[in-house]
């Protein structure tokens, strides 16, 4: 019992991660019908704000020596900084061309970001200790022990699914959003600002990002220029197989495929469990071959014939 | 300028051809006459590269689906090349995994590209079947995932492929002309396959997935016939590459070779044979090109030099270029038919973005 | 003269969908442009929502030139469109579909006053209100898309082929509230219509379109015996009594 628990958090810990991830991708897609291929990059460069630029392997704490309350609005501000920049700079100037296209744009742009960050930080990985004390465990109930972050990453989660879905749901700039998504040229036909949609979707896909890299950064303590890659793969995964366009759908998505892994993690026999992302990826074949739109079924993804 | 005779008929139907296999053919004599031990490296791996981006042509030019996996089946023809080329002495001691017969077994290195290229290809044919449903750029994230996990399952697998060390002592067979050779028949197979009808109904289904099926393209089957062949021509670019080097690593088969081959067919011209080769050599020279300015450039008594990885930046900045002013690359995803006039069946050639 | 409409032509590429169409519209009226099939009839409508960009003519709105509009600031100046197959935002409300149709404004008691106006005249959307609007009936959804556009607070509405998919009796009463609109509220409507005889009997001007080209304009009351439009329409005329 005890261990299910473990167990059970561990999968929640895994799919906020995975869930954050792929609403990040799920927003810019349902917006943008881009399928942002830098999202992995937002990440790293959140994570990397936090030490002093150098070639040295243990790295120095720099944003991340500073106080959460002002850690945080740094990191946040500096991805969406970025974020926003590539808004102006990349997607809005191949804003008419085909999804594919954008597709590739985003590749290049993340290939771009990848090397500034090689070229500023050095292509070795780094060790980075920050708020380590967050590891110890907290007693949950008897035989019970989870290291704290864990629970913060589910509830940090929770809060920013909370805050998104009343954002979307109560705010003016949520619907707006919303409506921009299913029909862009109604919206614009309405008076919707479309660049003022695109840039606020860019920004809280940044916000989203710059959450991802800081929880990352804690968990693991590493830092290397290609972290952000096998996230936003699984990120990409989870809102596929949740169903594209669909914000729930890649949560949904996210929560199924941590809970998948950690699954696996624990029942697979031990030569088998380095190959662990191997069957991930098997299962999220097979989900695609039986239900190709997806878990959750979303109209604004259906092609009209 | 109308040819009248069936002879001529022939030769315009194969100009680009003729013409891109000629052409490339000079470069590489050239190149070889002039240059030096240096520039015949460059030269190799660009060909190599060029067996590469042209297998991208098959498949993404014909179905229209980016395919972000394809250095995958490079890495397994690599490997499944080189476990038949390598001394069976040096297997025991690096991969002993191999079964018996591998371990003992050892080929002539046409054979055993041949070998790779083929084992790419069933790979591709068991995977395709699956991932072939899928339709745009769900299936582009289909072939990423499908690339992250041959990685990732290459990298675990260290008794079979030595894991994160290398592979030495792969025994040097790629010149200049072999990487030629391997260019010209894949861009002969290339050239024929997009003329057959089987490239047409892909096509077909590129321009217009609903209307293909409703004329009877069983278009999940011409998916997977463009993914096989392509992923056979790159296996074997794996396996020169493999003997190219002389040794193997399983990184090198990661994100800089996907977007640098990527980046090579979208600058030339995604839907285009012709895009594939021009842009490949047109990146090549574009690459070294700024690897010189990252080693110094001497300018009367100035250092100009450049920080590491800017190439890299050049060459992402590039395409963004292109993707932005030129998306359907520099040949504008026709093929090069001058002086002919060219047929409307192998060309979009209604200038549309890609 | 509300919208000048001067000698546009509109491209899809190669392809010319109009070829020097001149529209003028006073304020207060009901124009109807009737055609045939791909005569270019919602390509007019997308030009004037600066969806499309003309590439030679010009348009002006109350006196003012839309060269170079985005369809926000034609919104914005107080032309709504309400397009063909309606457009309605399955995903939100039928409340949040008003809503949208908000926000060119910005005087929040004139948009709640608004509000309650459009849900008066449309009682089916008061009692749906809260509903997805993708459960709407096709009439439904139609009142729904014309209830946004008024949110907009326009001074010229237009709407591309209100009867499209809808039964007669539906389309009876969409016409119904166009005409109550202009009445009451000084609308001015642009009407895209494929039935010659519905635009007959609701517009004070009607514009025949075939081809890309405007073959006739005039008075809907002097064209009521329907011989003149038949012949612009079809491009052949009918002996004897005229019906569509």
């Amino acid at each position: 019992m005890a261990y299910a628990i473990q167990v059970l958090i561990d999968a929640l810990s895994l799919g906020s991660f995975y869930a954050l991830a792929a609403l990040g991708i799920g927003l810019l897609f349902g917006v943008l019908r881009l399928i942002n291929f830098a999202h992995g990059d937002f990440i790293t460069i959140g994570a990397y704000a936090l030490i002093i630029p150098s070639a040295a392997t243990q790295a120095t704490l720099f944003i991340g020596d500073f106080a959460p309350i002002v850690l945080i609005p740094c990191i946040v501000a500096i991805v969406v900084i970025v974020a926003l920049i590539s808004e102006v700079t990349v997607f809005r100037p191949l804003r008419s061309a085909s999804p594919a296209t954008l597709m590739i744009g985003s590749f290049a742009l993340g290939f771009i970001l990848q090397n500034l960050i090689i070229m500023i930080y050095s292509g070795r990985p780094k060790a980075v200790g920050m708020w380590s004390d967050l590891s110890a465990g907290v007693k949950l109930m008897e035989g019970v022990e989870v290291p704290q972050l864990q629970l913060i990453i589910i509830s940090a989660t929770l809060i920013m699914l909370t805050s998104l879905v009343l954002f979307l749901k109560r705010t003016k700039y949520g619907i707006h959003m919303r409506a921009a998504a299913e029909d862009f040229r109604m919206a614009r036909m309405l008076g919707v600002k479309a660049n003022r949609v695109i840039m606020l979707a860019v920004a809280i896909s940044g916000m989203l990002a710059a959450a991802v890299s800081m929880l990352f950064v804690v968990q693991t303590g590493i830092l290397d220029f290609r972290m952000g890659l096998p996230l936003m793969l699984f990120a990409f995964i989870a809102t596929v197989i949740g169903g594209m366009g669909s914000l729930v759908g890649a949560v949904v998505g996210g929560y199924t495929v941590g809970a998948v892994s950690i699954l696996l993690q624990t029942f697979l026999p031990s030569e088998f469990r380095a190959f662990r992302d191997v069957f991930v990826f098997a299962f999220v074949i097979v989900i695609l071959l039986l239900r190709p739109q997806g878990l959750v079924m979303s109209r604004s993804a259906k092609e009209r014939v | 300028m109308q040819p009248k005779s069936a002879g001529a008929e022939l030769l315009r139907e194969f100009w680009p051809l003729i013409v891109l296999s000629i052409g490339l053919t000079l470069v590489v004599v050239v190149i070889q006459l002039i240059g030096d031990n240096i520039t015949s490296r460059t030269l190799t791996e660009a060909l190599i590269r060029m067996v590469v981006v042209v297998s991208l042509y098959i498949f993404i030019g014909n179905s229209g689906i980016i395919s972000f996996g394809h250095i995958g089946f490079m890495m397994i023809g690599a490997y499944g090349t080189a476990w038949q080329t390598m001394d069976p002495m040096i297997k025991d001691i690096f991969i002993p995994g191999l079964p018996g017969f591998m371990l003992d077994y050892s080929s002539h290195w046409i054979l055993a590209t041949l070998a790779g290229g083929l084992l790419a290809a069933l790979v591709a044919l068991i995977s395709g079947y699956a991932l072939m449903r899928l339709s745009g750029i769900v299936a582009s994230i289909g072939t990423f995932a499908l690339f992250m996990s041959f990685y990732s399952f290459y990298l675990q697998w260290s008794t079979w492929t030595a894991g994160q060390s290398t592979l030495p002592n792969l025994p040097v067979t790629t010149t200049p002309w072999v990487g030629l050779a391997f260019s010209l028949v894949t861009m002969l197979v290339a050239f024929l396959y997009a003329r057959s009808r089987f490239g047409l109904a892909l096509r077909a289904s590129r321009e217009d997935e609903v209307a293909a099926k409703a004329a009877g393209v069983n278009v999940t089957f011409q998916r997977l016939i463009a993914f096989t062949i392509s992923a056979f021509f790159c296996g074997m670019a794996g396996g020169l590459y493999g003997h190219f080097l002389g040794l193997l690593t399983v990184d090198t088969f990661y994100l800089p070779v996907t977007f640098i081959t990527l980046a090579m067919l979208v600058v030339g011209g995604m839907q285009s044979l012709s895009g594939a080769v021009v842009g490949t050599l047109v990146i090549s020279f574009l690459i070294e090109f700024l690897r010189k300015f990252e080693a110094g450039f001497d300018i009367g008594g100035v250092i100009l030099d450049l920080p590491s990885s800017s190439a890299e930046v050049g060459l992402g900045l590039v395409l963004l270029l292109i993707l932005i002013f030129r998306p359907a690359g520099l040949t504008r995803n026709a093929e090069f038919y001058w002086p002919w006039k060219p047929k409307v069946a192998l060309a979009t050639f209604s200038k549309r973005q890609s | 003269m509300l919208l000048d409409v001067k000698d546009i032509h509109v491209h899809y590429g190669r392809l010319a969908a109009l070829r020097g169409i001149s529209i003028s519209i006073e304020e207060g009226e009901i124009a109807c442009i009737v055609g045939p099939n791909g005569a270019g009839k919602s390509t007019t409508l997308l030009a004037i929502s600066a969806v499309l960009k003309p590439t030679e003519g010009a348009i002006s709105f109350n006196g003012q030139a839309l060269a170079g509009m985005s369809p926000e600031q034609v919104a914005e100046m107080g032309i709504s469109q309400v397009p063909e197959g309606r457009h309605i935002f399955t995903a939100l409300s039928v409340e949040e579909n008003l809503h949208v149709g908000a926000a060119v404004r910005k005087d929040k008691d004139k948009i709640r006053k608004d509000f309650e106006r459009v849900l008066e005249t449309f009682p089916i959307l008061a009692e749906r209100r809260k509903q997805s609007a993708g459960k709407l009936s096709g009439g439904e959804q139609q009142m729904l898309a014309i209830g946004r556009s008024l949110m907009t607070s326009p001074r010229l509405m237009t709407i591309d082929e209100p009867s499209l998919g809808l039964a007669p009796k539906i389309v009876d009463r969409v016409y119904e509230v166009l005409v109550d609109l202009q009445r009451t509220r000084g609308l001015t409507l642009l009407i895209v219509e494929q039935s010659a005889e519905r635009a007959l009997k609701a517009a004070d001007t009607i514009y025949v379109l075939r081809s890309g080209e405007i073959q006739l304009r005039g008075k809907a009351a002097e064209l009521q015996d329907g011989k003149a439009v038949h012949q612009a329409y079809f491009g052949f005329s009918q002996p004897g009594k005229v019906e569509f």
